[in-house]
């Protein structure tokens, strides 16, 4: 087997370090907040996760286009491992939600623009690996996998701005104002969120790339054994 | 004769061609307008309607009866292709793919929006409210012209699979979301008496639906079916 790559190590090491500083500053430097107690925490990994399930969803598509262009399995490892990723971080964002929702809106889950099209977005991450369980030949496989990707990165934004014409309860943090995106959040808590999208950001690179190394001695292994 | 004729011509020659077939086997339509009809009973008891329906409540029974059946037709208008290579002759042809995608997503949309126009004066019969109108049949040909293009283009997915037609559900509605939800609005905004220009936000988003998913089928119907 191949050494793992030094960069890789380095990412490995980097991604630990970043989510145990998040960790760290959230249970130690961040208020508790005024009216919604300690369970107002859940906020910095929720939305860190849910950026990262969003950004791994872009991935995937924009890697299945890769592919499509170059015809070339590296882009489909990539848009597979991208949705592998994403899926995780999506259920984290899900999951730690309702943990929030349950005491504060007093209901685990509510039909809001950004749950539902998170749940959508599961959904359509489950249909691809079905659709790919059900094709034999890595070829087409990755063909029709980043077709899949693609399209349906497109209906994303189309689902959340249809649902977002209903009224929401979801709370805004980034408020748009005259003078640009003002932040609903006091410094200290600044500090632990951005902490914390850069660490669930640095996470999302590393396993992404370790997945992409499965894919890529996968595909060498069955190469050899032909 | 110009291009562009030569390829309407494509167009038309396919759409004959499921014409035909649908008017010799009789297979498609009356299948998918029982089957839209069964939906519509099923749900009258299993949420125990009420023959008054509310506007909302029959906009989103008429749209889901009308996705499901949408399914079947999709389904059936790609498998046909699959029978004793028929799919290859296609192929084989020496015309623009896109134009098969054309021709295939304008024959289901001819069949869907057929079922639909039955099963609305069935539908007013039923709840004894006339929901037959030109807004309405305007938001049903724009609702089904966004499902069946869409669905066109990943019922040639789901027919590669081995698990063959049964795919093509799981792989439609998560992406189909936005159009229903758009419909829905809009019929509901009809339905409950409201003039057409109030829902011109849902219909703007449902001629995007069509307009995107159109071009997402051109653009990848040739990739879907290459061998």
């Amino acid at each position: 087997m191949p050494k793992k790559p030094p960069g890789l190590i380095i990412l490995d090491i980097l991604s630990l370090i970043g989510v145990l500083c998040a960790l760290g500053l959230i249970l130690f430097f961040t208020p508790v907040e005024a009216t919604m107690g300690p369970v107002q925490k859940v906020f910095y990994f929720h939305v860190a996760s849910a950026w990262a399930g969003m950004l791994s969803f872009i991935l995937a598509a924009a890697a299945g286009a890769g592919y499509l262009i170059t015809r070339r399995f590296s882009w489909d490892w990539l848009s597979l491992s991208a949705v592998e990723v994403g899926v995780i971080f999506g259920l984290i964002a899900i999951l730690s939600g309702m943990i929030w929702a349950r005491p504060i809106w007093n209901t685990w889950w509510v039909w809001d623009p950004r749950l539902t099209t998170t749940a959508i977005m599961e959904l359509i991450f489950g249909a691809y690996f079905i659709l790919r369980s059900g094709l034999n030949t890595p070829e087409a496989r990755a063909r029709l996998g980043a077709v899949y990707a693609v399209v349906s990165v497109a209906t994303v934004p189309l689902t959340f701005f249809s649902i977002r014409f209903f009224r929401t309860i979801h709370p805004v943090v980034i408020a748009g104002t005259s003078s640009g995106a003002a932040f609903n959040m006091s410094p200290r808590m600044l500090v632990a969120f951005f902490t914390s999208l850069a660490a669930f950001t640095i996470l999302l690179a590393d396993l992404v790339w370790n997945r992409f190394r499965l894919a890529k001695l996968k595909a060498t292994n069955q190469q050899e054994m032909q | 004769m110009s291009p562009i004729l030569r390829y309407l011509r494509v167009i038309w020659q396919i759409i004959r061609k499921d014409i035909r077939l649908e008017w010799r086997g009789r297979q498609g339509v009356p299948v998918m307008l029982v089957f839209s009809l069964l939906v519509v009973f099923l749900f009258n008891f299993a949420l125990q309607l009420s023959p008054d329906l509310q506007a909302g409540l029959a906009a989103g029974l008429l749209w889901v009866s009308l996705a499901f059946a949408a399914t079947l037709g999709l389904n059936r208008s790609i498998s046909l292709e699959r029978e004793s290579g028929a799919l290859d002759g296609l192929l084989l042809a020496p015309v623009d793919r896109s134009a098969i995608f054309f021709g295939k997503s304008l024959s289901n949309f001819l069949f869907t929006s057929l079922v639909a126009l039955v099963l609305l004066p069935v539908f007013s019969l039923f709840y004894g409210n006339n929901i037959l109108n030109l807004s309405l049949i305007l938001i049903v040909l724009l609702g089904v012209g966004a499902t069946t293009s869409l669905g066109t283009l990943l019922a040639a997915l789901s027919i590669q699979t081995r698990t063959r037609d049964v795919l093509l559900p799981v792989l439609l509605y998560p992406l189909a979301l936005p159009i229903l939800i758009a419909a829905v609005e809009a019929s509901r905004g009809v339905l409950s008496g409201r003039a057409l220009s109030d829902s011109r936000n849902w219909i703007l988003l449902l001629l995007a639906c069509d307009v995107l998913f159109t071009a997402a089928g051109l653009m990848f119907f040739e990739t879907i079916l290459e061998e």
